[in-house]
C-alpha cells in the first residue's frame, strides 16, 4: 500500500498522564480510515499530532513525505483539519469565513473566489453564504465548519468527531458529504466514537484504547478477530449468572456472560447449538423470555479486545 | 516562511473587522470620547481666554467705552447680558468665567467725579481673581482721565465735560510710562492652560484614557479567538505560531491605533484642537498604542472567561487614567500624586503630549518620555507575546 499518511510509534503524555502511547497507523490514497474509539481514547490527541497542532513525545508522522511537526508548513498544505468543536468566527459570515482561511492557505484571489463559491455549494450554504454564521444553525455551523477544511483541496481531509451534537438530519448529510469526499479520492480519517458511522463509512478501522492502537483492519477482519463466531443473547428470568455458567461448560461456546438479565454467548454456528443452550439454561431453573442471535458487529469487537463498552 | 507576512496581516485584519463588527463597541469607541471631549471642553472654557459677562446701562458712552477697553484685551471676551440674575446665574454654572455690573448713569457719575461702585463677580478659582486685576486697571484706566479733568476743572475752573477730552489728548500725547512687572509666586498652573484651546486638555487626555481603555476592554475578542478554537484551527494551516501571535499582536494595535487617529483626527477637524508637531505627536501615539495592545494581550492571556476580563479591563484602564492625569490635568495634583502618576504610561504620555501642544515641543524635548514608554511597551510586549503563547498552546 502507498501510504499518502504514516504515523510511526507516536506518543504523547500531558504531566504525569499519558494520553498516547505508541500509536502506528498509514492510510492510503483514497481511502477512509476510521480511528474508534471511546471519550478520552487518544484520538484527539492523535488527531492533534497527525494535524501538527502538538509536537509528539516520541515517534513521527510523515504525509506525502514530508515530516508532520508544528513548523512543518510543507506538510500542513496537504491536510485539512476539520476539530471536534466548531472552529469558526461567529461575528463573519461564512464567506469572510472561507475567505479569511482561504488567505492563511495562501490561495491567489481568483483561485481563492472558485474555491469558496464550489465549497459553499458542497456545504449547502450558497444562499446563506452572507449572513453570520452567529444566525445558523447548529448543523449549518456544523457543515461551514467543515467546508473550512476543504477550501484548499487537501489530499488527507480530518475528521475529528464531526457529528457529535448534531441531530439526525445534519448527520446524515455530513455522513453523506464524507462519502463523496472520500469517491473522489481524497483520503480520510475520522474519529468517531459512533460505532455505525465508522462501520458506514470507513474502509479501515483503527480501534483505540487507552492510548494503544489496540486492533486494525477492515470491518470483516475485526469482526474475524472473535473467531467468526456469532453472538446469542439471552434474556432470561432467573439466575442469569448461574445460567450463564451453564452456557460457557458446553462444548462449541467461547465465552458466556451475564449482563443484567441477559446471558451473553459468542459461539460457533448459533443454529446448531441454540437447542442445547436452553436446554442448559432450563436446567438451572431459569426460564429463557427472549432469544437473539446476530453476527458481532465493532463494539462487540470492542468489548471483547477491552472488556468494556465502546461507551463506556 | 513567504506566507508569515501576509499570514500576519490576514490575521490582523479579520481582528479589526471583528472589532468594528461589534456594535457594543461602537458606542464606547466613536461616541463616548467625543462626548466627554465636549464635555470637559465646556467646563474648561472658552478658547484661550475667558468671557466676561457685563450687565451695563443702554447708551450709555462710558459703560460702552469700558467694554471696548475689555474687548480690547487678548485674553478677553465681553459678552453683554440684560440683567443682573442672569449673569449671577451664568458665572455660578461657570458658563462665563466672571461678570461686570455697572451701574445706572455710569458716564454721568465718572464726568462729576462721583463715587462709583462696579460689581465683580467672581469664580473660587485662581483665574478669577488673573481677572478682577485685568477688569480693575481698565477701569482705573478709563476714570484716569476724569479724575485728570477734574483737577484741571479745580485748577482752571473751566467745566469738566469740557475738560475731559482734552485730558485724554494729553494722555494720548505724552510718553506712556510703563510699568514692567516682573510676577513672583505666578499662578503657574493657570498660565500652564493659558495658551491652550478650549478642547485641546480633554481631548489629549481623552486620547490616552481610551487608547488604552479600548485595548484593555477588547481583550475579551482575543479570549473568544481561543475559546472558538479558531487560534488552534489557524496552526493547522501554514501558519507558524511566532505569525500567528504577531498577527494577534497587529490585531489589538489596529484596534488601538484605530481609536487613536478617530480621536485626534475627529477633534482636530470639528473642534480645531491643535495637536502639535506632527511627527513627534505620531511617534508618541504609536509607541502609546504598542504599549495599550500590548496591555490588552496581556489581560486576553491572563483571562479565561471575556467578561471578567472586559469587566477588569475597564476597571484597570479607568483607574490608570484617573491615576495618570487622563482625567484631571497632572498639574492640579499634589506632589505625591504626581509620582504616582509616573507609575502609569498615562502620566509618561500626558506630561509628553502637554510638551507637545503647550510649549511646542519636538521629539528631543519628549524623547525620555517616548524612551519610558518605549521600554514600558518592550516589556509588555515581551510579557503579552510569552502568556498569549501558553494560552493558546496549553
Amino acid at each position: 500500500m502507498d501510504a499518502l499518511l504514516r504515523c510511526e510509534g507516536l506518543e504523547r503524555s500531558f504531566g504525569r498522564v499519558q494520553a498516547v502511547a505508541g500509536v502506528s497507523l498509514a492510510v492510503a490514497e483514497g481511502e477512509t480510515y476510521g480511528l474508534l474509539g471511546p471519550n478520552g481514547a487518544g484520538k484527539t490527541t492523535s488527531i492533534s499530532m497527525i494535524a501538527g497542532l502538538l509536537e509528539p513525545d516520541a515517534g513521527q508522522v510523515v504525509i506525502l513525505g514530508d515530516r508532520m511537526t508544528p513548523r512543518a508548513t510543507a506538510a500542513k498544505r496537504h491536510v485539512g483539519l476539520v476539530p471536534q468543536d466548531l472552529a469558526i468566527y461567529p461575528d463573519l459570515t461564512a464567506r469572510e469565513n472561507l475567505a479569511f482561511f482561504a488567505r492563511l492557505y495562501g490561495l491567489e484571489r481568483a483561485r481563492r473566489d472558485r474555491r469558496i463559491d464550489e465549497v459553499l455549494e458542497v456545504i449547502g450554504l450558497s444562499e446563506r453564504a452572507g449572513d453570520r454564521a452567529s444566525t445558523y444553525s447548529g448543523g449549518m455551523k456544523r457543515r461551514l465548519n467543515i467546508g473550512i477544511g476543504l477550501l484548499h483541496a487537501p489530499r488527507l481531509l480530518i475528521l475529528d468527531e464531526p457529528t457529535v451534537g448534531v441531530d439526525p438530519q445534519s448527520r446524515n448529510a455530513i455522513l453523506e458529504s464524507v462519502e463523496n469526499l472520500a469517491s473522489v479520492g481524497m483520503a480520510v480519517l475520522y474519529t468517531t466514537h459512533y460505532m455505525e458511522e465508522a462501520e458506514r463509512l470507513c474502509d479501515r478501522i483503527g480501534i483505540i484504547d487507552q492510548g494503544t492502537l489496540i486492533a486494525e483492519g477492515t470491518r470483516r477482519e475485526l469482526v474475524a478477530t472473535i473467531a467468526e463466531q456469532d453472538l446469542v443473547r439471552l434474556k432470561v428470568v432467573g439466575d442469569a449468572a448461574g445460567a450463564a455458567d451453564a452456557c460457557q461448560a458446553l462444548p462449541g461456546v467461547g465465552s458466556a456472560d451475564a449482563e443484567d438479565d441477559t446471558v451473553v454467548c459468542l459461539l460457533d454456528e448459533a443454529a446448531s447449538h441454540l437447542p442445547a443452550l436452553l436446554e442448559a439454561v432450563a436446567a438451572t431453573g431459569a426460564s429463557v423470555a427472549g432469544v437473539e442471535v446476530k453476527e458481532p458487529d465493532l463494539e462487540d469487537v470492542f468489548l471483547h479486545l477491552t472488556g468494556h463498552a465502546l461507551r463506556d | 516562511m513567504t506566507r508569515a507576512l501576509p499570514n500576519v496581516l490576514t490575521i490582523t485584519r479579520v481582528e479589526l473587522l471583528r472589532f468594528l463588527r461589534d456594535r457594543g463597541n461602537l458606542f464606547f469607541v466613536l461616541i463616548l470620547p467625543l462626548a466627554l471631549i465636549v464635555f470637559i471642553g465646556l467646563q474648561f472654557g472658552g478658547a484661550g481666554g475667558y468671557e466676561v459677562g457685563v450687565v451695563a446701562p443702554d447708551d450709555d458712552p462710558a459703560a460702552a467705552e469700558l467694554i471696548d477697553r475689555l474687548d480690547a484685551s487678548d485674553s478677553l471676551t465681553v459678552v453683554a447680558l440684560a440683567d443682573e440674575e442672569g449673569l449671577t446665574s451664568q458665572v455660578s454654572r461657570g458658563v462665563l468665567s466672571a461678570g461686570l455690573v455697572l451701574p445706572e448713569d455710569y458716564a454721568a457719575a465718572l464726568a462729576a467725579a462721583e463715587p462709583i461702585r462696579i460689581g465683580y463677580l467672581g469664580r473660587p478659582d485662581p483665574g478669577s481673581r488673573s481677572l478682577r486685576t485685568v477688569v480693575e486697571a481698565a477701569v482705573a484706566d478709563q476714570s484716569a482721565a476724569s479724575e485728570a479733568a477734574h483737577l484741571a476743572t479745580t485748577a482752571v475752573g473751566r467745566p469738566a465735560a469740557e475738560l475731559i477730552p482734552v485730558a485724554e489728548q494729553v494722555r494720548a500725547d505724552l510718553p506712556q510710562v510703563t510699568v514692567v512687572t516682573d510676577t513672583v509666586g505666578r499662578d503657574e498652573v493657570m498660565a500652564e492652560f493659558a495658551a491652550l484651546g478650549q478642547f485641546d486638555l480633554g481631548a489629549s487626555g481623552q486620547l490616552f484614557l481610551f487608547v488604552f481603555l479600548t485595548s484593555l476592554a477588547g481583550s475579551g475578542a482575543l479570549i473568544r479567538t481561543r475559546q472558538y478554537g479558531v487560534a488552534a484551527r489557524m496552526l493547522s494551516t501554514p501558519t507558524r505560531l511566532p505569525v500567528l501571535l504577531a498577527g494577534l499582536a497587529g490585531g489589538r494595535f489596529a484596534i488601538a491605533a484605530f481609536q487613536a487617529v478617530y480621536i485626534v483626527a475627529v477633534t482636530a477637524v470639528a473642534f480645531g484642537v491643535d495637536w502639535g508637531d506632527p511627527l513627534t505627536t505620531t511617534l508618541l501615539i504609536l509607541i502609546y498604542s504598542i504599549l495599550s495592545a500590548a496591555a490588552g494581550m496581556v489581560l486576553g492571556s491572563l483571562f479565561r472567561n471575556d467578561s471578567q476580563a472586559t469587566g477588569a479591563g475597564i476597571g484597570i484602564g479607568l483607574v490608570f487614567a484617573a491615576l495618570g492625569g487622563s482625567m484631571m490635568a497632572l498639574e492640579f495634583f499634589p506632589e505625591g500624586m504626581r509620582r504616582v502618576a509616573m507609575l502609569t504610561p498615562h502620566g509618561w504620555a500626558n506630561t509628553a503630549m502637554a510638551e507637545i501642544v503647550r510649549r511646542d515641543g519636538t521629539i528631543t524635548d519628549v524623547a525620555i518620555e517616548l524612551g519610558v514608554l518605549a521600554a514600558m511597551a518592550v516589556g509588555l510586549l515581551v510579557l503579552a507575546t510569552w502568556l498569549l503563547r501558553r494560552a493558546i498552546t496549553r
